[in-house]
């Protein structure tokens, strides 16, 4: 086994284990052993239980950035501190200080990167598992040979084989061989809707769910780019991947798009248009607690400017410049 | 001396080669995940950092452990790579790793 493959060993096990679990489930539901739809619901359930599993450190990261509140004044003294530096040294500082502030206050909004690097070894476990299934091989646990074989096997409407992928379907057309349409407007239509649920959650978010600050910050143009860029990544795998895979990922992306639906409901962002929206909404219910009081706070009038720091008569000689 | 130029060239290839690759990552695969580093610099940074300060091999090794420490439990802030007493080389604008330019290997 080379070294891949002892790291995706364990996650194997366990994605064969569930989709082996799910398949028990829905096939004794009466669903067929072999259909296509069983194995796709399998999937389904693989990242129902993957995505829940990671809620845990979804919700984390919001109170962290609930929190956050409690040290804007002193981000803005810090963002005020380098307004209009844009050299590269004033940045580093400014995200230096930033840094400390939250690991000093605990309200570090970001989640690091495991929750985004965790799924992609249990994508490719999947990738792999499903790979070989479709080698009609036994996996590395609970998928027996039996079940290998129906995973493998299984076509959705019966002539969509879930293992097979647009790509491999277009080699076949390209050498005059019999091939699945199907599987290329299956495929396609993945993409078209994996786009889309990219692009509702991003709008969401940027629409609604972000302080005027956030949307001034040099994070944000970022985040705009990744719209752009992440069809272009669906569509390149839409044509690589199978479309057992391919389910994983569109399933996935649903749940992220309805799941920041719900946030952006219940617990929006301090001073964006959704907690404004939210506040109506309460109000008019005649339910606005003082606890939502936080949220008020921030639409208060804006304090006169930051007061200057004194600065000795000599410095202030030495300092020509403009001073911010 | 233009052999130790040479010497440093063929020292420092290997993490020049692995200077190459973070930049490329940085460049093509940081800007998907946006912002999400709980620390300063970001992994990728710091990983860079380590192999331009101590080699392909412990700059490697010192990345690993950072990312094993980042995790949304972590308290994250500033956490710069550990620099050696004597630094004898200088780093280019791109981020390669040469010998200084007064020849000194």
């Amino acid at each position: 086994m080379d070294l891949l493959g002892i790291i995706l060993w364990p996650l194997k096990w366990a994605v064969e284990l569930l989709l082996v679990a799910f398949h028990w489930l829905f096939s004794n539901m009466g669903l067929g052993y072999n259909d296509g739809i069983t194995w796709v619901l399998s999937i389904v359930g693989l990242v129902i239980v993957v995505r829940a599993a990671l809620i845990p450190i979804f919700v984390r990261q919001i109170k962290s950035q609930r929190k956050m509140l409690e040290v804007a004044p002193q981000l803005k003294k810090i963002q005020d501190k380098y307004k209009g530096k844009k050299d590269q040294f004033s940045r580093e500082s400014m995200s230096r200080e930033t840094m400390e502030l939250y690991k000093r206050t605990g309200t570090n909004p970001l989640s690091s990167c495991l929750p985004l690097l965790l799924q992609m070894p249990i994508f490719f476990a999947l990738f792999s598992v499903l790979n070989d299934a479709q080698h009609l091989k036994a996996g590395v646990g609970p998928l027996d040979v039996d079940r290998a074989q129906s995973f493998g096997n299984a076509s959705l409407f019966g002539q969509a084989p879930l293992s097979e992928s647009f790509a491999s379907q277009w080699t076949l057309m390209m050498a005059g061989n019999p091939y699945s349409v199907a599987v290329m407007v299956i495929a396609a239509v993945m993409v078209v809707l994996m786009t889309a649920s990219q692009f509702i959650t991003q709008l969401q978010i940027v629409s609604k769910n972000m302080s005027p600050e956030t949307k001034a910050s040099p994070m944000f143009k970022q985040q705009r780019i990744m719209l752009y860029l992440l069809p272009l990544v669906f569509a390149f795998s839409g044509v690589a991947f199978p479309l057992g895979v391919m389910f994983y990922w569109l399933t996935s992306n649903i749940w992220t798009m309805v799941q920041q639906f719900i946030v952006i409901r219940n617990m929006p962002t301090p001073g964006s248009e959704a907690a404004k929206a939210r506040e109506e909404r309460l109000a008019r219910k005649g339910k606005l607690v003082a606890k939502d009081g936080d949220i008020i706070i921030v639409e208060e009038p804006k304090k006169p400017a930051q007061r200057q720091q004194p600065v000795g008569k000599n410095r202030s000689k030495k300092q020509p410049g403009p001073k911010k | 001396m233009a052999v130790n130029r040479v010497i440093a060239t063929i020292v420092l290839f290997p993490r020049n080669m692995g200077v190459l690759l973070l930049r490329a990552y940085r460049a093509v695969i940081s800007p998907l995940y946006g912002d999400v580093c709980r620390y300063y610099p970001s992994c990728s940074a710091y990983t860079l950092g380590a192999v331009q300060e101590h080699g392909l091999v412990i700059g490697s090794a010192l990345g690993a452990r950072r990312l094993a420490r980042c995790h949304p439990w972590a308290e994250g802030g500033v956490d710069d790579v550990p620099l050696k007493r004597t630094r004898r080389y200088r780093v280019t604008s791109f981020g390669f790793v040469v010998a200084p330019s007064h020849g000194k290997g």
